[in-house]
């Protein structure tokens, strides 16, 4: 079971519209796209283990922290993010994270 | 601060003789710690401790004007210096009205002390104060991570929250018994506070936490005694309370009798206090150390 951290995202967001309207419309069973969000998750996961390379550098001021159940979120403000190429700048930042290394219920089952 | 130079009754162990730096408060084993200065603490805009601030000054006052009454005829002068330095003085860093609030007892000016002692004229700084308070009801823990700010929670690590908070800037170990520690204020009053903060952070999760059993478990304290030390010569003639060893540690740490206090005493002159459970203990390690670390003062 690969984290599900990711379908808050601009992609795992979309997909589950997506598949929301394509429930609505009868075209899928809720149990489908909950395999589909499954899928999701192991492939965004392992797409961003493998097939990621650049680095990103950000620097900015510590608003609040927070650790529970293994997960760290940060509310950052004033935060520069630095990339090789350009810089953004943003007032505030909230970081969710999860633990990197593999856990005992990661599985490799593709 | 003139009054305070006007002191000159009090022949206590740390008694000024008139190098005393202004505004410092006059520590002796002798004497009352509510002596000479009463500084009003640092207004800060808690209305939780306001109030508390507010009850202490009249406390301190009503005992300003108890220990008048109590003080022997011998010191003369004295009692107009407490009426008035109880309305004028101003804040002093790291002290605390709290000192004042032990009971009085009639000012003796006989403290027997070395007849040509000084006092060192250098004052310990207060760096750390570890506290412990009871909130008085069992806690929940993964709510308080989930829902506070500044919190850690990790119980395959540790079985409590590490909360912080940024004025007074300390950490609080808070257990799901309710029993919390706080550590990190700088001063008796400032540890107080801070545990309020953290207990009314509690109580505005909804649990019913009170404010049971503050009390300051420990107090460390700094100061540079300004020359080098023969560490060697010392732990030589003060083997009982000394072990100094160099490839261990760097420091000589030395246990004092009276009052329990551990001091770490460095080559550079740099003193660290540890151990104590009230402000004169380290005040009074210190005066008592003084006069020996003079006595290895490096020559070369």
């Amino acid at each position: 079971m690969a984290y599900q951290l990711y379908r808050n995202t601009t992609l795992g967001n979309s997909l589950q519209e997506s598949l929301d309207e394509l429930i609505q419309t009868q075209q899928i069973t809720p149990q489908l796209a909950l395999q589909v969000l499954l899928q999701f998750d192991k492939a965004i996961n392992t797409a961003l283990a493998n097939r990621v390379r650049n680095r990103v550098n950000f620097k900015g001021s510590l608003n609040t922290y927070r650790f529970c159940d293994n997960v760290w979120t940060f509310v950052l403000n004033d935060v520069e993010f630095r990339e090789v190429t350009d810089l953004v700048k943003v007032d505030k930042v909230k970081i969710v994270a999860c633990d990197g290394k593999k856990t005992a219920f990661e599985t490799d089952v593709v | 601060m003139e009054q305070n130079n006007s002191l000159p009754p009090f022949q206590g162990l740390a008694s000024p003789q008139g190098a005393m730096t202004p505004g410092m408060p006059i520590f002796s084993p002798m004497m009352p710690y509510g002596s000479g200065l009463t500084p009003q603490p640092v207004t800060n805009t808690n209305s939780l401790s306001l109030l508390e601030e507010q009850q202490r000054q009249q406390q301190q006052q009503q005992q300003a004007s108890a220990q008048q009454a109590g003080v022997p005829g011998g010191l003369g002068q004295t009692p107009q210096l407490y009426h008035s330095q109880t309305v004028t003085t101003t804040t002093l860093p790291g002290n605390t009205p709290l000192y004042t609030a032990t009971p009085l007892t009639p000012m003796t000016p006989i403290t027997p002390a070395t007849p040509a002692s000084e006092s060192s004229g250098i004052v310990p700084q207060l760096q750390n104060i570890v506290s412990t308070v009871n909130l008085g009801c069992k806690l929940d823990l993964k709510t308080i991570a989930l829902r506070a700010r500044n919190a850690e929670y990790n119980p395959k690590r540790f079985a409590a929250v590490i909360m912080r908070i940024r004025e007074p800037r300390t950490t609080a170990l808070i257990f799901s018994s309710g029993k919390m520690v706080c550590t990190g204020a700088k001063s008796e009053e400032q540890s107080r506070l801070a545990a309020r903060k953290y207990a009314r952070v509690v109580q505005k999760l909804g649990f019913p936490a009170k404010f049971l059993d503050f009390k300051i478990q420990n107090m460390v304290g700094s100061c540079d005694v300004k020359f080098p030390i023969r560490l060697e010569g010392l732990v030589l003639t003060h083997q009982q309370f000394s072990s100094y060893e160099p490839e261990l540690f760097p420091g000589l740490i030395y246990r004092m009798i009276k009052p329990r206090i551990v001091l770490l005493i460095f080559v550079s002159g740099k003193v660290v206090l540890t151990g104590a459970k009230v402000r004169g203990e380290i005040y009074e390690a210190f005066e008592n150390i003084y006069p020996i670390l003079k006595g290895f003062r490096k020559t070369t």
